[in-house]
């Protein structure tokens, strides 16, 4: 029951180590010591997305969710989404509809709903519009956001014509 | 920020209740820490121990019991509940219910054990699961009991858990031939504004008896003796039930709804009302199939 703890993350496939103490937040670790400033801090009560980040693939709020939680689990910013410089399907698609304005709330409808995808491959619209139901976007109107993942799904399902 | 505390992390019940001991009290359970962190943040709540109590083994899992009742472990997430082969088998209307809890952050790491345990007001398992009959299994330093749902519930944010108690599970009845469990929410954020749960058991062509409970009006969930008689003993048909939603809503116009940012008194009772037919209809499909 150390005031610090040293904590290992693993934080979008690499090994990083930082010494904590049990009251910070995971948003706090990735955005202030870790530079990871992608994710937001915005209502800080788990209500509005903004600070979505995956851990082993299940999105939570970074804002509510104790650091030395994440010891030793695999965690997923939005930093993480593209691979050798590539954008991720979802990322490209948001770019192509224009789902975004003032790109607040982006970082957080990408993680939210990249664990989404990875969950459920072809959702439908329905599906998409639960599974962002939390992430809230005070510009776009929520459409073009659903056009984007629906989009992305569509793009991957093509790619796979096994599926 | 977090107001400062030392995290225990025990790995048995027995670690548990010695950490809590070894705090001198001034420790609290945490578990998903989507209700306590936010007091905590909101200077509402300060204590110099978290214990956490992901790494028991005594409050996970989901299995249904020698008696048919289905076990959850007061630590399983919503999310886990939600997506449970066996609980959608055995008790659909919990699974539906979680699958529309708050937010999908909140279900990936918010237990059923802390909802109950906060005892908020609009909570919505409280509601669905007082209509149920669910009991709540604690454990303590100085043994074990059992509480009925309206029994743990003593008013909002207040449970007859003493504060080195655990609930270590909920146990919901399972159900008997004929039965149907259902469960229906208006909601405009993250809680419901009203919920209404209905219990039901089909016989002979009958609705031999039926449970109706009422979330988020009241200080705590409550049950509605006058919805309930009026639907017990009815046929099991459309004019029969029409005839008794009518007195079912009417018994709601009499609850002591309180007013908040979600609505007035009045609308919440009219919404009641509504939701009462939605989740008596829908206990009846589930019954039906289970004659």
């Amino acid at each position: 029951m150390s005031e610090i703890v040293e904590l290992n993350l693993a934080v979008n496939g690499r090994s990083r180590t930082v010494l904590v103490e049990p009251r910070e937040t995971l948003a706090d670790v990735l955005r202030e010591r870790l530079g990871l400033t992608g994710l937001k801090v915005s209502c800080d009560v788990q209500v509005c997305g903004a600070c979505t980040v995956l851990v082993d693939g299940l999105a939570v709020s970074a804002c509510t969710y104790l650091a030395v939680d994440a010891g030793d689990h695999e965690v997923l910013t939005v930093e993480g989404l593209a691979r050798d410089g590539e954008l991720s399907p979802l990322q490209q698609a948001f770019i192509d509809v224009a789902a975004f304005q003032c790109g607040f709330c982006t970082p957080g409808m990408l993680m939210a709903a990249t664990a989404l995808l990875s969950d459920n491959p072809a959702p439908t619209r329905e599906e998409v519009v639960a599974g962002i139901d939390g992430n809230l976007c005070r510009c776009t109107g929520y459409v073009p956001i659903i056009e984007a993942v629906l989009a992305a799904a569509a793009a991957r399902t093509a790619s796979r014509p096994d599926r | 920020m977090i107001p400062r505390f030392a995290l225990a992390r025990p790995s048995a019940l027995g670690e548990a209740f010695a950490a809590f001991d070894g705090a001198g009290g001034d420790a609290a359970w945490y578990a998903g820490g989507t209700e306590l962190l936010q007091v905590m943040k909101m200077g509402l709540a300060r204590f110099g121990t978290l214990i956490d109590l992901k790494g028991l083994p005594e409050l996970r899992g989901i299995a249904v019991e020698d008696d048919g009742a289905l076990w959850i472990g007061a630590g399983t997430t919503h999310r886990e509940i939600e997506r449970s082969a066996t609980v959608r088998r055995e008790l659909p209307g919990l699974a539906g219910l979680e699958a529309h809890v708050a937010n999908v952050r909140v279900r990936n790491q918010g237990t059923i054990g802390g909802n109950l345990c906060f005892a908020e007001p609009h909570s919505d398992p409280a509601t669905f699961l007082l209509a149920c009959d669910a009991r709540l299994r604690l454990e303590g330093p100085g043994g074990r009991r059992e509480l009925a749902m309206d029994a743990f519930l003593e008013s909002p944010f207040v449970t007859a858990r003493a504060p080195d108690e655990i609930v270590v599970a909920i146990v919901v009845p399972g159900a008997s031939a004929g039965e149907g469990r259902a469960y229906e929410k208006a909601k405009f954020r993250e809680r419901p504004v009203v919920s209404v749960a209905v219990r039901l058991r089909l016989a002979g062509g009958k609705i031999a008896e039926a449970h109706v409970a009422v979330g988020s009006m009241t200080d705590t969930p409550i049950r509605v003796a006058a919805a309930e008689s009026a639907l017990s003993g009815i046929p099991a048909d459309a004019l029969a039930l029409s005839e008794a939603l009518v007195v079912g809503a009417a018994a709601m116009t009499r609850i002591d709804a309180a007013q908040d940012l979600d609505g007035s008194p009045d609308y919440k009772r009219h919404l009641a009302g509504v939701l009462l037919a939605r989740a008596a209809q829908a206990a009846l499909v589930e019954a039906a199939a289970r004659v």
